[in-house]
């Protein structure tokens, strides 16, 4: 079956069987490689994309019910200015260590500043919940989400701080 | 994914035509949270067809109806969490509705595949069930509405037929802004299943707990009401001894299993907190003339 998205600004289409994932999609057909394959099922958050704004497992939604949405992807998140806060932030901070769960918690974390733009430590924690991380301690994650949250509404990096497309 | 079959239902009816045509081997794919990820690890053929109802606008939205709320069987667990209406007047299903899985579970899943999934520790079930929802049905010979209880049959299995839809749930317009609060325990905040949980509301603007009623999960085979300890809370003074009386009576009503979550024993003691918490949390919600007003 033919599917048509908008991927990371970009409207893309592909012909595959109705049981590939997004996740699949995106990975194999579109090399979009950032979203990782970690439990498959649900549980682990390391292929988390937004669509339509949300945050979501892109291990459990078919490419079909991607079908003509609208998807960010990691890949999606520097602009020609440079690096997303996020990224910014937990590069220069060691947020992260092997970086498996990386893009995942980065998608979850701006979804979550889309909508919150300066979230309490309790609501980063509880949007990261789905979002599991065998290296660290989450603590240089959570401490790097509020830096990022302040970057984005500072007016020193209006560039930055300009919406994504979505 | 073992390969299988696909078609997008523009609407809950042109979903039943297509149940009705594709038959046995055809199957409700809603956000897909269970049924995908039972697939993946499923040694079961895979359904012949996908019959995607994710885009049935007609399955969505929360709202009023001279029946009571109404919440389409596609509203995701999110919508309810960020629903103005469900706050003013079930909040206790935006309690559960929050604590389901992670966000990313919550944004896709929705509350008629919690019901249709139909494991004993379904987030959703015990607050529906204690403010006696009903669930409207549509199949190839029309609609039926029929009370949640009837649609529990057992571990993952629903009274629905041959090309059945579940459409929507009502919670009768008598119940609509009762005080009623959910309690969920499990291993984990986030991202853990219940050991054990439990919704309870009532009318206490006199005083004494007037039509109280009190649900629990994943402690019988499906969810399940406690009627032994409604009826001996009824009409008694609120007190929080009573509270803590009637979760103790709850127990007695359940039969939890030993399994790898927990002991059954632990989940016995589980209840009788939980009922007293659920009761508390109805008592805040308690406001004088509160049910005159609803009715
Ligand atoms: C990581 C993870 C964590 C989870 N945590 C929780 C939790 O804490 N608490 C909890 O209660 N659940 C939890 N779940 C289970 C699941 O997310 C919910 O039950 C969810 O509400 C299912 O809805 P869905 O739309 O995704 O259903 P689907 O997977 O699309 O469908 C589930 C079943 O219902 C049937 N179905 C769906 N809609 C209809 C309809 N309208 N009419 C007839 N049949 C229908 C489908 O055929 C299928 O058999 C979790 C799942 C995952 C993956
Ligand atoms: S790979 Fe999707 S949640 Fe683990
Ligand atoms: S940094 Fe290795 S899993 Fe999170």
């Amino acid at each position: 079956m033919n599917v048509t998205l908008t991927v990371n600004g970009e409207l893309r289409s592909a012909s595959v069987p109705p049981e590939t994932t997004l996740l699949v999609l995106l990975r194999e057909h579109f090399m979009l490689t950032g979203a990782k394959t970690g439990c498959d099922i649900g549980d682990c958050g390391a292929c988390t994309v937004i669509v339509d704004g949300k945050a979501v497992n892109a291990c459990l939604m078919l490419a079909a019910q991607a079908d003509g949405r609208t998807v960010v992807t990691i890949e999606g998140l520097a602009t020609r200015e440079g690096l997303h806060p996020l990224q910014q932030v937990f590069e220069e901070t060691g947020a992260l260590q092997c970086g498996f769960c990386g893009p995942g918690v980065i998608m979850t974390a701006k979804a979550l500043l889309d909508e919150n733009p300066s979230p309490s430590t309790q609501e980063i924690r509880t949007a990261l919940a789905g979002n599991l991380c065998r290296c660290t301690g989450y603590v240089k994650m959570i401490d790097g989400v509020h830096e990022a949250a302040k970057m984005l509404q500072s007016t020193e990096t209006p560039a930055l701080a300009a919406p994504q497309q979505r | 994914m073992k390969p299988f079959g696909y078609v997008a239902a523009k609407d809950s009816g042109h979903a039943v035509a297509l149940l009705a045509e594709y038959g046995k081997g055809a199957k409700v794919l809603a956000g897909g949270t269970d049924l995908l990820a039972d697939l993946k690890n499923s040694p079961h053929p895979p359904p012949d067809v996908m019959v995607d109802i994710s885009r049935a606008a007609d399955l969505k939205g929360i709202a009023l109806t001279d029946a009571g709320l109404r919440i389409g069987a596609l509203t995701t667990h999110t919508e309810i969490v960020d629903s103005p209406l469900i706050a003013d007047t079930l909040p206790a299903l935006a309690e559960a509705a929050v604590v389901i899985g992670a966000v990313q579970t919550r944004n896709l899943g929705t509350i008629g595949g919690n019901l249709m999934t139909c494991v004993p520790s379904m987030d959703s079930g015990p607050t529906l069930l204690a403010l006696d929802a009903q669930v409207t049905i549509l199949g190839p010979s029309g609609r039926r509405t029929i009370p949640l209880s009837e649609l529990f049959v057992g571990p993952r299995r629903t009274s629905l037929g041959f090309a059945e839809l579940l459409v929507e749930i009502v919670i009768p317009k008598k119940n609509v802004g009762k005080p009623s609060a959910f309690q969920k325990f499990g291993l984990r905040k986030g991202q853990a299943l219940a050991l054990v949980n439990a919704a309870a509301g009532f009318w206490g603007g006199d005083g004494v707990f007037a039509e109280p009623a009190i649900a629990l999960g994943a402690v019988a085979p499906t969810v399940i009401r406690a009627p032994k300890a409604e009826a001996w809370l009824a009409g008694r003074p609120i007190s929080e001894e009573a509270m803590a009386e009637a979760g103790r009576i709850a127990a007695t009503e359940a039969k939890p299993i030993t399994d790898f979550r927990a002991s059954a024993e632990y989940r016995l003691d589980l209840i009788a907190v939980l009922v007293k918490r659920a009761l508390a949390g109805a008592h805040a919600r308690v406001t004088p003339n509160q049910k005159d007003l609803a009715s």
